[in-house]
C-alpha cells in the first residue's frame, strides 16, 4: 500500500469534521472519494497535504508514518494537490507556474530558459502539451489545470489529489481529463479524485470511498456499483422525488434585450448582444462553464454594472443603466453568487444584515424601527431555521449554511415579482438545500418569475422551467425542461450550436 | 435575549484600561531614561490636567476640538474612507469662520450663527473636493487628504500674512479680533472652558444615534463594513462618500470655527497646527475604533495627556514630549487590537489539536 | 538667482531625489509583497533622527548611517510583526508609528540634545562630497553627476540592484510570486511570512538611509518633523512607478525636479508659501495624470475597521 490514512479525527471545537476516518491508495490507482458538500471530503485532504493537522489518527506513506506540518512536508513526501481553485500565478508565464518552488539557477539568477525548456521536455514525457512562454491569464481553463497537474509533477508527486478538477472544464476538458488520468496512473502516478460527479467517477476511478457526516460509509469497487447505489451512500435515504406543479407562465417581468458588455480592455465582449425573457410564473435557468458571462448577467439584471448597448426592463419599467437601489425598487429581490463577497457584512450583526434592502418598510422618516425590525427578522430566522446565538450575533459567527439561509430568507421576504437566485445552495446542507429548492418553488408557483444561475446541472434541472446556456457570453442554445438533459445541456456548454436542439 | 452581558462589557472595558496602562508603562520608562522621578512626574501630569476646577476646564477646553474632528474622523472611517484631512479641513473652517464673524454685519447671534455655518461649509467642502477626487477620478483619498492638508495650511497662512492681515496690527500673521458679541460664551467665569464644548458633547451623542438608528447611518456603516455588499443592497456609493465627507469635514471645520470663537477671537497663523489638534483627533478616532461615545473619551483622555504633560514640564525637568511619547504607544497597541482575538484563537486551535 | 532653469537645476534635482527615491523604493518593496506601507513618513523621520544621534555618539558618518538603518530596521520590525504576525490593519499601523516616530523623535531632541524643535552642531561633519575623477571635469555632465553624497549615488544603484533582484533572480521571483498570490505562494510552500517581513525590514533600513541623507546629506541638522510629508510623496511616486524600480526612479525624478524648482522659486517675488504649497499641489496634479492602476489603490480603503 502506498498511503494508509487510519483513523483519521479532525475536530473543530465540537464540530467533528472527520470521524476516525480509514483510506487508502496503492501505486497507479485512481481512488475517488465522494460525498455531499460538508461530508468531510475537503477537511480529509487538507490533512493528507499538511494544510490541517488532524486531532487523532495516523498517515502512513511507503511504509513510513508521516507528521505533515506544513504542504512543504507533503510535497517532500511525494504528495501533490490541484486545488479547486487553482493556485496559479495570473501574470506568470506557464514554464514559471510550473519551476516555481524549484527553480533552475544560473549563479542567483533565475534560468528562465532552462526553466522553458525543462517544462517542454516534462510536457512531452506526461503528454501534457503546453506553451511554457504563455502567460496563465491567457490560457484557457483547461490548460491552467493541466499546468497545475505539471506542477505538481515537477515537485516529484507520486500521489496526486484532484479537488474537483473538473467543476470548470468544458465536457471535451473533461473528457480529455480523464484520459489524461488513466494515462498518468499507467505511468505509476496514483490519484485521488474528489467529485460529487458520480458518473466521472464511475467512469474514471478503480475505487470508490463514501464519506457522509465525516465517516466513510464505504468503499467499492467502480466495477461493482452504479450511480444509484452510490447516491444512496451519499445522501442516506431516497432523494424526495419532486413534483412541479405546471403553472402557464404570464406576462414578462424580466426581459434583456441584446445587451452587450464589453471587457475593461476593450477585449472580447463578456456578454455579446444577449436577450432573454424570465416570465411571471416560471423559473428560467442559466446553465453554463463558470466565466462564460454568468456573473456579468447576473450584474446586469441586478443594476451593477453598466451596459454599453441594449436594454434591460423590469416590471414593464425601462431600467437600463439605472442603480442597484432603482432596480430593486422596480421590483428585484437578488440571492447573489458569492454570500460573502456580495450577500453580506461579516463584521455586522445578523439584524444589520437581514434588513440590507427593506429600510423603506422597516424605517419610518429616515429613523429605523427598532422592535419592528426584531420581529421582522425573528420571523425571518424562523421561517428558515436559521442557527444563530441571537440577532446581534456577527454574522461572521454563523456558518456557511445558516448565512446562506438568513440571505435567502431577506430575500424572499422582499416578495418581488422578480427574483435571481445565484448559486442560491453553493456550500449548504441537503436540508438547507431543500428548504431553499421548497422557497424558490413556492415563489414561482405563487406567479413569481426566477432566474436561476447555477453550475450545478442537477439543480438547474431539477428547478427550471426553461434553460438557457451561456458560452464566452453568448446564449448558446434554449431547451424546455421537457427537452433538457445532460447531455444536451453539455453539448451546449462546450460550445456546440444550439440550432440542432432547439 | 435582554440579559445584560457583563463578561462582555468587561472585556470591551478592559482593552482601553490595558492600553492606557502599556501607555504609561512605556511613558514610565521614558521618564527612568531621561532621570525623572517616575511618581513624581504622573503626579505632576494628574495635577496639571485634573488637579484643579481650573485645570480640569482647560483639559475639557483642549479637547473640545479634538472631540469634533474625532467625530468627524470616525464618520468617514464608519463609512470606509480614510479621511486623514482634518487639518486642512479645520484650518480653512476657522479661517472662514473668523471672516464671518468679522465681516457678516447684524448684530452678535447672527455674526456668531454665520460664522459657523460658513466655518463648517468652509471645512465640509474642502474635504468633499478629497471625496470628489476619488469618485471623479479614482484619486486615493488617504494621500490626497494628506497633500490637501499642506495646501490648506499653507494658503491660509499667506492670506492671514497677507491680503487678511489685521491692519495696523503689531502681531505677526493674524486677522483683526472679533467684536466681542460674537465670542462664545464661556461655561464658567475664570475658565476657558466655552460653550463649544457642550456642541461637541451633543454632536457626539447626535453621532451615535445617527449611527444606530437611522437609515443613513445603517447605510454609511455597511458602506464602510463592505462595500460590495452595500451596492448590491443599493446603496449608492458615490453619493453616501460625498455626503460622508462633507459631514466630516463639517465637523473638523466647526472644530476649528469653535477655537476661533471661544478661545482666540481671531485666526492666528499655526493655532490649530501648533497644537497638533487634528492629528489628535486622528488618535482619538484611532483609540476608539471610530465609536463616537469612545471618541469623546479618547479626546479627554488624549486632551488631559498634553494639558498634563505641560504640567510636567513647568514643575520637573521631564519635557512635554513625554505626553507625545505616552500617547503614540497608546496607539500603536490599540492599533494591534485584534491581537487578543488573534491570540486567544490560536490558543484555541492549539487547544484543539492537544485534545487528542 | 540667476535663471530658473540651467544644469545646477537638475544636479539639485539628483540630490533632492534621494531620500525621495530610497523611500519610494522602500514602498515599492513593500507594496510587491502586499504591504502598503503608510509609515515611510515616520520612518525616514526616525532616519533622520538616528542618523544625527549615531553621529554625535560615534563622531563618524559611516557609523551614523549604519546605526540609521539598525535603528529604522528595528521599528520597521514592529510595523511587520503587527502587520504581518498580528494581521492588524496595515493603514492603523502605518499611522500609529508616524505619530510614533513623531512623538519619540521629539522626546529623544530634549532627552537628549537638551534643545527643542532643531538641533545642529556645527562641529559636526555631514556626508562627504564625491568628487569623481575625470567625469568632474567634463562640463555639464561633471556638474550634474559629480559632487554628490555617496548615498545619491547609492540610491541609484540601489534602483539597478533591486530591478535585478525582483525580475531576474529566484528569491526576486519568489518575493513577487507571495505578493501576486499569497494563497497559491503558501500552498507551495513558500515561508510567505519570510518574505514579507524581509521586504518590510529592508525597506525600513531603505527609509534609514533616506532619513539619513536628510539630515546629513543635503544640511547636518535635524529639525522636529522635518519630514514634512516626503514619505507620502514617495508613496504617491511608488503607485506612479507601478511598483517597478525603474517606474519609481523616473517618478521620484519627477517629483524630486518639481521640489527642486519649488526651492528655486524661493527668493523670487512669489510668496513662499506659495513655493512651499507648490510640490503638494503639483503632485496632486500629477496623481491626476497619471493613473494608478494597481491594487495599491484598493488598499488606501479601510476595510471594515
Amino acid at each position: 500500500m502506498l498511503l494508509q490514512m487510519e483513523g483519521i479525527t479532525k475536530r473543530y471545537g465540537s464540530l467533528i469534521a472527520n470521524d476516525r476516518v480509514d483510506f487508502s491508495l496503492q501505486e497507479g490507482e485512481v481512488h475517488a472519494l465522494v460525498g455531499e458538500n460538508g461530508a468531510g471530503k475537503s477537511t480529509l485532504m487538507r490533512i493528507l497535504y499538511g494544510e490541517e493537522q488532524p486531532s487523532e489518527g495516523r498517515i502512513i506513506v511507503g511504509g513510513r508514518e508521516r507528521v505533515f506540518a506544513t504542504p512543504s512536508d507533503a510535497i517532500a513526501a511525494g504528495i501533490g494537490m490541484v486545488h479547486q481553485h487553482f493556485m496559479l500565478f495570473p501574470s506568470f508565464t506557464v514554464a514559471e507556474n510550473i519551476v516555481i518552488g524549484r527553480e533552475p539557477k544560473a549563479g542567483v539568477k533565475f534560468d528562465r530558459k532552462a526553466a522553458a525548456e525543462h517544462v517542454k521536455t516534462l510536457s512531452e514525457k506526461f503528454g501534457m502539451p503546453v506553451d511554457p512562454w504563455a502567460k496563465v491569464a491567457d490560457c484557457p481553463v483547461g490548460v491552467q489545470q493541466r499546468i497545475e497537474i505539471l506542477k505538481v509533477l515537477n515537485q516529484g508527486a507520486k500521489i496526486i489529489i484532484l479537488d474537483e478538477p473538473t467543476g470548470a472544464l468544458t465536457p471535451l476538458e473533461v473528457e480529455w481529463l480523464l484520459k489524461a488520468i488513466k494515462r498518468l496512473a499507467k505511468q505509476g502516478i496514483s490519484f485521488i479524485l474528489i467529485s460529487h460527479k458520480l458518473n466521472e467517477v464511475l467512469g474514471s476511478a478503480d475505487r470508490i470511498t463514501v464519506l457522509r457526516d465525516g465517516k466513510v460509509i464505504g468503499s467499492v469497487k467502480a466495477s461493482d456499483t452504479d450511480a444509484a447505489a452510490l447516491s444512496r451512500m451519499m445522501v442516506g435515504r431516497e432523494l424526495a422525488k419532486f413534483e412541479r406543479k405546471p403553472v402557464v407562465p404570464g406576462e414578462a417581468i424580466l426581459t434583456v434585450d441584446n445587451v452587450t458588455v464589453l471587457g475593461d480592455r476593450g477585449t472580447k465582449p463578456l456578454l455579446d448582444r444577449v436577450s432573454l425573457t424570465v416570465r411571471a410564473g416560471e423559473i428560467v435557468g442559466i446553465a453554463g462553464v463558470s466565466g462564460n458571462g454568468q456573473s456579468e448577467l447576473l450584474q446586469v439584471v441586478s443594476g451593477l454594472r453598466r451596459v454599453h448597448s441594449g436594454k434591460v426592463t423590469l416590471g414593464g419599467k425601462d431600467v437600463t443603466g439605472l442603480s442597484a437601489g432603482e432596480f430593486r425598487r422596480a421590483g428585484l429581490a437578488h440571492i447573489p453568487e458569492d454570500r460573502y463577497l456580495w450577500g453580506s457584512a461579516k463584521e455586522e450583526s445578523v439584524a444589520d444584515n437581514a434588513i440590507m434592502g427593506h429600510l423603506a418598510s422597516l424605517s419610518k422618516g429616515g429613523i429605523l424601527r427598532k422592535r419592528l425590525i426584531r420581529e421582522k427578522v425573528a420571523r425571518w430566522i424562523d421561517a428558515f431555521r436559521v442557527k444563530t446565538g441571537s440577532l446581534e450575533t456577527k454574522a461572521k459567527h454563523l456558518s456557511g449554511g445558516n448565512m446562506q439561509k438568513l440571505i435567502v430568507a431577506r430575500e424572499m421576504a422582499h416578495g418581488t415579482p422578480f427574483v435571481i437566485a445565484a448559486e442560491p445552495t453553493r456550500g449548504v446542507d441537503i436540508g438547507a438545500m431543500e428548504t431553499i429548492h421548497e422557497a424558490l418553488l413556492k415563489r414561482r408557483d405563487e406567479g413569481g418569475a426566477i432566474l436561476l444561475v447555477s453550475s450545478e446541472l442537477s439543480e438547474i434541472l431539477k428547478l427550471s422551467d426553461r434553460i438557457l446556456v451561456l458560452y464566452e457570453g453568448r446564449v448558446a442554445g434554449e431547451l424546455s425542461a421537457g427537452d433538457a438533459t445532460e447531455e444536451k445541456i453539455s453539448f451546449l456548454m462546450a460550445g456546440g450550436s444550439g440550432n440542432e436542439t432547439h | 435575549m435582554k440579559r445584560i452581558n457583563w463578561t462582555a462589557y468587561a472585556q470591551s472595558l478592559a482593552a482601553p484600561l490595558l492600553a492606557v496602562g502599556v501607555g504609561l508603562l512605556v511613558g514610565a520608562i521614558a521618564i527612568w531614561a531621561v532621570g525623572g522621578s517616575v511618581g513624581t512626574t504622573y503626579a505632576e501630569m494628574w495635577k496639571g490636567a485634573f488637579g484643579s476646577f481650573y485645570f480640569t476646564a482647560s483639559t475639557l477646553t483642549r479637547a473640545t476640538p479634538i472631540i469634533l474632528t474625532a467625530l468627524g474622523v470616525s464618520l468617514a472611517f464608519r463609512a470606509g474612507f480614510f479621511n486623514l484631512g482634518a487639518e486642512g479641513q479645520m484650518v480653512f473652517g476657522a479661517l472662514a469662520a473668523a471672516l464671518a464673524a468679522l465681516y457678516v454685519p447684524g448684530p452678535g447671534p447672527v455674526k456668531m450663527l454665520a460664522a459657523v455655518a460658513a466655518g463648517m461649509l468652509a471645512g465640509g467642502l474642502w474635504s468633499l473636493l478629497a471625496g470628489w477626487l476619488d469618485t471623479r477620478f479614482r484619486m486615493n483619498l488617504l494621500i490626497t487628504t494628506l497633500l490637501l492638508n499642506y495646501i490648506a495650511v499653507y494658503t491660509a497662512g499667506y492670506l492671514v500674512a497677507f491680503p487678511l492681515k489685521e491692519k495696523g496690527g503689531t502681531g505677526g500673521a493674524q486677522t483683526a479680533m472679533l467684536d466681542n458679541s460674537a465670542w462664545l460664551p464661556k461655561l464658567f467665569a475664570g475658565t476657558t472652558l466655552h460653550a463649544g464644548f457642550i456642541v461637541a458633547i451633543a454632536a457626539a451623542v447626535l453621532l451615535a444615534l445617527f449611527l444606530t438608528f437611522t437609515t443613513k447611518g445603517y447605510e454609511i456603516r455597511m458602506l464602510g463594513s463592505n462595500p460590495l455588499f452595500a451596492a448590491y443592497g443599493g446603496v449608492k456609493r458615490g453619493q453616501l462618500m460625498l455626503v460622508s465627507m462633507l459631514l466630516s469635514g463639517a465637523l473638523a471645520g466647526l472644530a476649528g470655527t469653535f477655537e476661533v470663537l471661544g478661545t482666540q477671537y481671531r485666526y492666528i497663523d499655526n493655532m490649530l497646527t501648533s497644537p497638533g489638534y487634528a492629528w489628535s483627533g486622528i488618535m482619538a478616532t484611532l483609540l476608539a475604533g471610530s465609536n463616537p461615545i469612545g471618541s469623546v473619551l479618547a479626546a479627554i483622555l488624549l486632551a488631559a495627556l498634553q494639558t498634563g504633560g505641560m504640567g510636567v514640564e513647568r514643575n520637573t525637568e521631564v519635557p512635554l514630549e513625554i505626553s507625545s511619547v505616552i500617547q503614540s504607544s497608546l496607539i500603536l497597541f490599540v492599533s494591534a487590537r485584534i491581537t487578543f482575538s488573534f491570540i486567544k484563537r490560536r490558543k484555541a486551535r492549539a487547544a484543539n489539536g492537544n485534545a487528542a | 538667482m540667476g535663471t530658473l532653469l540651467d544644469w545646477s537645476l537638475l544636479s539639485a534635482t539628483l540630490w533632492k531625489v534621494a531620500p525621495l527615491l530610497l523611500a519610494a523604493l522602500a514602498g515599492a518593496l513593500c507594496a510587491r509583497v502586499g504591504i502598503f506601507n503608510v509609515a515611510l513618513e515616520g520612518m525616514m523621520l526616525i532616519g533622520a533622527f538616528t542618523a544625527i544621534l549615531g553621529n554625535d555618539l560615534f563622531g563618524n558618518v559611516a557609523l551614523a548611517v549604519l546605526f540609521a538603518c539598525f535603528c529604522v530596521g528595528l521599528v520597521s520590525l514592529l510595523f511587520a510583526y503587527l502587520t504581518i504576525g498580528l494581521q492588524a490593519n496595515a493603514i492603523v499601523v502605518g499611522m500609529a508609528i508616524n505619530f510614533l516616530a513623531n512623538g519619540l523623535t521629539a522626546f529623544l531632541l530634549y532627552a537628549i540634545f537638551g534643545v527643542k524643535g532643531q538641533y545642529r552642531d556645527s562641529t559636526m561633519s555631514g556626508l562627504p562630497q564625491w568628487h569623481i575623477p575625470v567625469i568632474q571635469d567634463i562640463p555639464v555632465v561633471g556638474e550634474l553627476l559629480s559632487g554628490h553624497t555617496p548615498l545619491v549615488y547609492l540610491a541609484f544603484v540601489l534602483v539597478a540592484v533591486l530591478q535585478f533582484v525582483l525580475f531576474r533572480t529566484v528569491i526576486g521571483f519568489r518575493l513577487l510570486a507571495v505578493g501576486e498570490n499569497p494563497a497559491a505562494a503558501k500552498s507551495l510552500g513558500l515561508k510567505i511570512r519570510g518574505y514579507q517581513y524581509g521586504a518590510v525590514v529592508f525597506g525600513g533600513v531603505l527609509c534609514g538611509l533616506a532619513g539619513a541623507q536628510l539630515s546629513l546629506g543635503q544640511v547636518t541638522l535635524f529639525t522636529e518633523n522635518m519630514t514634512a510629508g516626503r514619505g507620502f510623496i514617495a508613496l504617491v511616486a511608488t503607485m506612479l512607478g507601478q511598483s517597478n524600480p525603474l517606474g519609481v526612479m523616473a517618478s521620484s525624478l519627477l517629483f524630486g525636479f518639481l521640489d527642486t524648482v519649488s526651492t528655486r522659486l524661493q527668493g523670487s517675488s512669489i510668496p513662499t508659501h506659495f513655493t512651499m504649497m507648490f510640490p503638494y499641489v503639483m503632485t496632486i496634479v500629477v496623481m491626476l495624470f497619471f493613473k494608478d492602476k494597481t491594487y495599491l489603490r484598493q488598499s488606501g480603503r479601510l476595510d471594515g475597521k
